[in-house]
């Protein structure tokens, strides 16, 4: 029913990325408006820079404009051909006819160019043909022909609109209070891979509520990975000053063989018994006679949430004994009753990114093809996996991924609240009992 | 002179989730395109479904419709869907701020105009950046810009080609919502209704769960934990009670989740514990053992169940795509197990997951032996980023007829059953 466009997403793709990430709004097309020039028009004249696209059998055929069509006027343009995933391109001037010509012919100014549409077929000079790199053989017949608008994918409005959905997370999160009021502080825990990104997304975190990239947990490119002590982060509002309502906590990254965290810490680490710089020992886990042990801990003292850290660009190349490990954490934490999601990094590198896919992330095909394997390799519920870009190179905080890290930190908190909605009654008793004996405490 | 929507980047999304998740392509802007009738209808015509987009001083009223624009040379016989609301640039979205007009756009007197046997309802005249509605659409919209026989006079107007198709659903979810909210169980018998839900491991029970929270509070939710692969098995048997949003008070239903049934003795759900399911004995957040049922003298054991610890209703939770690999066996063991309801005496329904035609419903029916009005269709919340009007208006009406069906059965049990306090099951 929709009018729709012949475009794969990847040639869709290619085609954004070469003109300088735009976005294309379908306004014109042949097989339905007609092969007309007057219809073409009528529809797709003052409409600012448009994209024409001509479907031949094997290739596809375009013609790119950063002027309005308008009738009886020259405007540049730029011919190009998409073949599998190269584009050529030739610079020429189109002649825009009368609207009342109805020959059906639209033709460059010299002649090299000449597009019929009622035999609905293209003529191309054979010295073109030869700088596209095409095969001789004139004329190219059009299967279809469609005409796009051409809108900036990111432009003054759209940062305007992230930036006040960016003051909006923050006011939320500053003021979020964690379900019932039962722990002051949600405890997130990072787990992943060695270099997935765990201690630079707290580092973003931070940077993004001080208002200025910021640096606390140490981000190395070592091997063996540079967190090697349990950290538990309680991030400072950048305004006032006031501790903010979560704590991300950081472990040793996980890694192969001896490598990485011990097994045998994790359900320590979930169920809180684990203090504040713990150094972790690969070798062997905590034992309760450890100074840094604590032996009875509360429900704040536990993890709420647990977040599964990859890098986006390594995340299907792990080794088996990595996925096997991971798998395993996962069950503890299921066992534990802790809800959990998993967080991919560094999406603005991934291949045919632009920064104008980060802010629709969820309608961004080669975004929602990494979720799909990582749901294929993990088993995580594609609602349960986020995507961040972390801050790591630059020097000034972007509305864009400010919105990222803050919507993921917002899902996280949520699963902290139904973790926190599902506890056993018995433990909110006992949290009842505490504070009632407190009371009494402060009484006497 | 640029081609540019004038909706903030947030009230455009809003406008896309309002309309139920789409996307939205700008075809006309008056500003730009002129403001005459032909300049309008000569882009917008053949484009499929669009909102029409219509500043006022103070307001944006848009139209939406499902089928073509009208042209100028086409008279339009057939009316087709469309409504009229008021866009709030604000998250609160009530379902009084739509009119619905049944009947056909029309091109006449250089107006787009919506008439019913000599009442115009609708009509705009870009010519003079008018915008004439009937008093009760006004009524409806809550409008009361100007005075009341006077057109309105907008600014800028535009219209977008809508892809992926709303049918007025915000307006069928918040009925739905509504009515369940204030749904009372057959002359309250019992407070909340229990809900089981029984499947393959897999077939999307925890997922259903989810997505019913994630409805009432407007958010997604991930209490149930969910997954595709084996870690992510439910092994203990939960009752859910979901409130009405954050900080609400309980709604009047709770939905039970259990082990998932295997083919193969001694694994998933065992055959035994089902009986106890259904009289209430099992208690909350017991941990399930594929090779021993739950016995009477387990330290939680409810021994002396009353109406409302009770199963009021069984939903079938059965994944679409896996219907053709049900093995004999497993046949065999839902055949078992619904048997045991029948003999209950307790409220069934069949929950199928993405079903594209009829004939699997049938397939369903027969296999099963569940008549066809009981088979209820939804998606659940598995593969999407944000709540969407179109999958409430599925999990909510699949829970709306749970509860009807809980009805017929609490309101069939014999008078002497009402007032006791022992198991209704023969034993």
């Amino acid at each position: 029913m929709a009018l729709t466009t012949r475009l794969t997403w990847l040639q869709e793709k290619l085609l954004q990325n070469y003109f300088g990430g735009k976005k294309f709004s379908l306004l014109y097309k042949a097989s339905v408006h007609g092969f007309s020039t007057v219809e073409l028009l009528e529809r797709c004249h003052n409409e600012g820079p448009t994209m024409t696209v001509i479907y031949s059998g094997d290739y596809v055929m375009g013609v790119y404009t950063q002027e309005s069509y308008q009738e009886r006027k020259e405007v540049s343009i730029i011919l190009f051909v998409l073949q599998d995933t190269n584009i050529s391109k030739c610079k020429m001037r189109l002649l825009i006819p009368w609207k009342s010509d109805h020959s059906g012919i639209l033709q460059s100014c010299e002649g090299e160019l000449l597009i019929n549409f009622e035999r609905k077929n293209v003529k191309v000079a054979s010295k073109i043909i030869e700088n596209l790199g095409l095969p001789q053989n004139n004329p190219i017949s059009i299967q279809d022909y469609e005409v796009f608008r051409c809108e900036d994918l990111l432009d003054e409005r759209k940062i305007e609109g992230v930036t006040v959905l960016r003051d909006s997370l923050l006011c939320t999160l500053r003021t979020h209070k964690p379900y019932g009021d039962l722990v002051p502080q949600v405890r997130i825990l990072l787990l992943g891979p060695t270099g997935a990104g765990k201690s630079s997304f707290f580092n973003s975190v931070k940077s993004v509520f001080r208002g200025h990239v910021t640096c606390q947990a140490l981000v190395g490119s070592d091997t063996s990975g540079i967190s090697k002590k349990y950290r538990t982060y309680s991030i400072k509002d950048g305004r006032d000053g006031n501790f903010l309502p979560f704590i991300l906590c950081d472990t040793l990254g996980l890694g192969e063989e001896e490598e990485g965290l011990c097994i045998g810490d994790v359900s320590c680490i979930l169920k809180g018994h684990i203090s504040d710089r713990y150094q972790f020992d690969s070798m062997k886990p905590i034992t309760s006679g450890h100074q840094n042990y604590i032996g009875s801990p509360l429900v704040k003292d536990r993890i709420h949430c647990v977040a599964f850290v990859f890098d986006a660009n390594s995340v299907e190349h792990l080794s088996p004994e990595i996925v096997v490990k991971i798998k395993s954490i996962r069950r503890e934490v299921i066992k534990c009753g802790i809800v959990h999601v998993a967080l991919l990094t560094h999406v603005d590198s991934m291949d045919l990114i632009t920064k104008g896919d980060l802010i629709e992330t969820d309608r961004c095909v080669p975004i929602k093809l990494k979720l799909k394997a990582v749901q294929r390799e993990f088993g995580f519920a594609l609602s349960d996996i986020l995507v961040v870009s972390n801050y790591t190179s630059e020097w000034e905080l972007d509305p864009v991924k400010d919105v990222l890290i803050l919507s993921a930190l917002r899902q996280m908190l949520w699963a902290a609240d139904d973790f926190l909605e599902d506890l056993p009654p018995t433990e909110e008793e006992e949290r009842m009992a505490c504070v009632f004996i407190l009371k009494i405490t402060q009484g006497a | 002179m640029e081609v540019t929507t004038r909706l903030t980047w947030n009230d455009e999304k809003r406008l896309q989730k309002q309309l139920g998740n789409v996307s939205l392509s700008l075809l006309y802007k008056s500003s730009v395109h002129g403001f005459g009738l032909r300049d309008m209808v000569q882009r917008c015509s053949h484009q499929g479904s669009t909102v029409t987009m219509i500043y006022l001083k103070t307001n944006i009223i848009g139209v939406f419709m499902l089928g073509n624009y009208p042209t100028l040379s086409k008279y339009f016989e057939e009316p087709h869907y469309s409504f009229c609301f008021l866009f709030r640039s604000k998250d609160n979205i009530t379902g009084t701020d739509t009119f619905l007009l049944n009947m056909a756009p029309e091109i006449a007197d250089n107006q787009l105009m919506y008439r019913l046997s000599d009442e115009t309802f609708f009509s705009l005249c870009p010519n003079n950046k008018t915008l004439y509605l009937l008093r009760s659409v006004k009524k409806k919209l809550g409008l009361f810009e100007g005075r009341t026989m006077d057109p309105f006079i907008y600014g800028e107007c535009e219209v977008f080609r809508v892809e992926e198709f709303p049918k007025g659903i915000n307006v069928h979810r918040d009925r739905l919502l509504e009515e369940l909210r204030a749904y009372k169980p057959y002359e309250d018998l019992v407070s909340k209704v229990h809900i089981l839900l029984l499947g393959p491991v897999g077939s999307g029970k925890s997922s259903f769960f989810n997505s019913v929270k994630s409805v009432f509070h407007g958010r997604v939710t991930r209490q149930a934990i969910v997954g595709s692969d084996i870690t992510s098995i439910t092994e203990q048997y939960r009752t859910y009670s979901v409130k009405d949003g954050i900080g609400g008070k309980s709604l009047p239903f709770m939905l039970c989740d259990s082990m998932g049934l295997d083919e193969t003795e001694r694994i998933g759900l065992c055959m035994d514990d089902i009986p106890h399911i259904l009289k209430g004995c099992m208690p909350d957040r017991y941990q399930f053992n594929p090779h021993k049922p739950i016995t009477p003298q387990h330290s939680a054991f409810i021994t002396s169940p009353s109406l409302k610890d009770r199963i009021h209703c069984v939903a079938y939770v059965l994944d679409i795509n896996s219907i053709n690999s049900l093995s004999s066996k497993m046949v065999a063991k839902f055949k078992q197990v619904h048997k045991e309801v029948l003999n209950c005496g307790i409220a069934h329904v069949a929950l199928l997951t993405k079903v594209k035609n009829y004939n699997e419903v049938m397939q369903i029916s027969k296999m099963l032996d569940i008549p066809i009005r009981n088979i209820l269709m939804v998606e659940n919340y598995a593969s999407e980023f944000e709540l969407d009007p179109v999958k409430d208006v599925l999990i909510l009406s699949a829970l709306k007829q749970m509860l009807r069906a809980a009805d017929d059965i609490l309101e069939d049990l014999p008078l002497a059953e009402t007032g006791k306090l022992v198991p209704f099951c023969p034993s």
